[in-house]
């Protein structure tokens, strides 16, 4: 794991090295920070609006970043051909997968915290706090964050940044709408029902990790009310993590096959 | 016999390119042997296929045939990658790491502990005179400070074998020498060192044996004295004239005045001591009888041009 653990140190070093990544936090920043502003616009609803602009921020940002991070994670080794100085180290091809794909990982990590942060201190401002269902939604939104970013490195294991980034995001936009398209499944009839259906178990369920406004079980849950329990947290968890696991396996056996020309 | 440290057995590669996957054979055969304690040198043009056969030796690229064994292993073996260095051609190294950075990570990534590590980036450091660069950005190194780092980092696991490909590119003459002084210290210290190269006079200077590639195909393979000296190519005379006249050169010989004397270009076939002995008769003195064999320019241009032929 040491070697595992050096690999996934530097990504991270690299990422913190790395300006445009500043500039994307810088404007994630900005957005939570416009939310006190927009917020002093309402009418008693100054908190709401601060939580609900917060973590649209955190998760819009989470996820560019992800993809922007994600597909260039590879494609950069192979580029700049610092692959063909580390592959022939003592290091299995996968080490070099989950190595980076880990430091991806902590460096989102750090990100959505410092976003976290900065959330909390303009609830602070308005009097409110980051309180456990805020947290709760943080988390899921790291979660989702985890698959696009191991989406993005699945595709960037065999195809360019472009279209890496343009699959992941397709798989985040279709995997958020699960629930809408069985819905359209209902309404087209068996066939289309049941081609659907298999499409929404095979493409990340992406709508668990914003449930905030949705029905889960029988009873509307919300940020700001009654927001989901822990069974629930750690279900969707456990689903993120599988599906994140069985695609960077996939990656892993795409990357073990390939030659570095 | 030495032992056997790296084997190339009819090693291939075939790319397929395109969009219609056009076949490109990068190598048609490479077969090879490097033994413990040599410097050996691997030569062809650009193009032959030299980084190819090294990529599959390292493991970066899958051969379509042939078998291709480091340290007594089969390509790729982690065992055996402990036990090797490696500089790619052109090396290009994480630009945002500090030299000790890069060669933490690389001793990282080789095992090494972490104190030992330390100490040993700090020697490397010292050994390839980039004690000057500690602390700066790989981004703002030279080429030539660029290619030290790299050969740092292939010597970071103590390796026993160290490959290099085209160490010497872009490098100035001082450079150049550093480096193959380089080698010969590593030879010293025991350890066997592969270099490609189509620099040929670094290759004379250096190298025990050498394998040469034109086209993807191994053509020879041997120590570099017996590939160099099988072959005559002419015998340089330089006479100095007596009383009467000098002789003519021989049937297919070149006569050219020098500021020693007259210097003629005797063909292989000439018979070298009757011309001689002409020139005696005529009161010439004769200042040097020099053979000139096949040089390592030669031989490679002629199989470079026979394999253009064929």
């Amino acid at each position: 794991m040491n070697r595992v653990g050096a690999i996934a140190w530097n990504t991270f070093r690299e990422a913190v090295r790395n300006k445009i990544l500043y500039s994307l936090l810088f404007f994630a920043v900005l957005i939570i920070l416009s939310a006190l502003a927009i917020g002093n616009l309402t009418l008693h609803e100054e908190v709401r609006t601060i939580r609900d602009l917060g973590l649209f921020g955190i998760d819009l940002f989470g996820v560019i970043i992800a993809i922007f991070v994600g597909v260039n994670l590879l494609y950069k080794e192979l580029d700049l051909k610092t692959v063909y100085t580390i592959l022939p180290k003592p290091l299995w091809r996968w080490e070099f997968v989950l190595g980076k794909w880990l430091g991806m990982l902590l460096t989102l990590a750090v990100q959505m915290a410092v976003m976290g942060v900065v959330l909390a201190l303009v609830l602070a401002a308005e009097g409110a706090s980051f309180d456990v269902p805020t947290a709760k939604a943080v988390w899921l939104l790291f979660v989702n964050v985890m698959m696009v970013t191991s989406i993005a490195v699945f595709f960037s294991a065999f195809s360019s940044p472009f279209l890496s980034g343009f699959f992941a995001l397709g798989c985040f936009v279709v995997g958020r709408s699960v629930p809408d398209i069985r819905a359209l499944g209902e309404k087209l009839g068996e066939n289309a029902r049941a081609v659907l259906d298999l499409l929404c178990d095979v493409i990340p369920n992406m709508h668990l990790f914003y449930p905030s406004g949705a029905i889960v079980g029988a009873e509307r849950v919300s940020v700001h009310r009654e927001f989901v329990g822990a069974d629930y947290i750690l279900s969707a968890s456990g689903y993120g993590v599988a599906y994140s696991l069985v695609v960077l396996v996939l990656a892993m056996l795409i990357f073990r096959k390939r030659d570095f020309v | 016999m030495s032992e056997i440290v790296l084997r190339a057995d009819g090693l291939a590669k075939t790319f397929r390119l395109g969009f219609l996957r056009k076949r490109v054979e990068a190598v048609k055969e490479a077969t090879f042997e490097v033994r413990r304690g040599e410097i050996f040198g691997y030569l062809g043009p650009n193009g032959s296929g030299k980084t190819t056969t090294l990529k599959m030796l390292m493991g970066l690229v899958f051969p379509t045939r042939g078998r291709a064994e480091v340290l007594g292993r089969p390509v790729p073996d982690r065992a055996a990658k402990r036990r090797l260095g490696y500089l790619p051609e052109s090396p290009y190294f994480y630009e945002y790491l500090a030299p000790e950075e890069f060669l933490d990570l690389v001793g990282a990534l080789c095992d090494v502990p972490r104190r030992v590590r330390r100490e040993r980036a700090a020697q490397l450091i010292v050994r390839v005179g980039l004690e000057h660069a500690r602390g700066r950005p790989l981004r703002k190194f030279s080429k030539g400070m660029l290619q030290r780092i790299g050969i740092a980092q292939a010597l970071m696991g103590e390796p026993e074998l160290v490959v290099l490909d085209e160490p010497m590119t872009g490098l100035d003459p001082l450079g150049r020498k550093e480096i193959r002084d380089l080698m010969l210290e590593l030879k010293r210290e025991g350890r066997t060192v592969v270099y490609s190269t189509h620099i040929l006079p670094d290759v004379e200077m250096t190298c025990d044996r050498v394998a040469m590639i034109f086209a993807g195909r191994i053509r020879s393979v041997g120590p570099l004295a017996e590939l160099l000296t099988a072959r005559l190519l002419s015998t340089e005379v330089c006479l100095r004239s007596g009383v009467s006249e000098l002789p003519d050169p021989p049937e297919g010989g070149t006569a050219r005045q020098s500021p020693d004397g007259m210097l003629y270009d005797l063909p292989e076939r000439a018979d070298v001591d009757a011309f001689l002995k002409a020139a005696l008769a005529k009161g010439a003195s004769i200042i040097s009888v020099t053979p000139r064999r096949e040089s390592l320019e030669d031989l490679f241009v002629r199989q470079a041009s026979e394999q253009g032929a064929a």
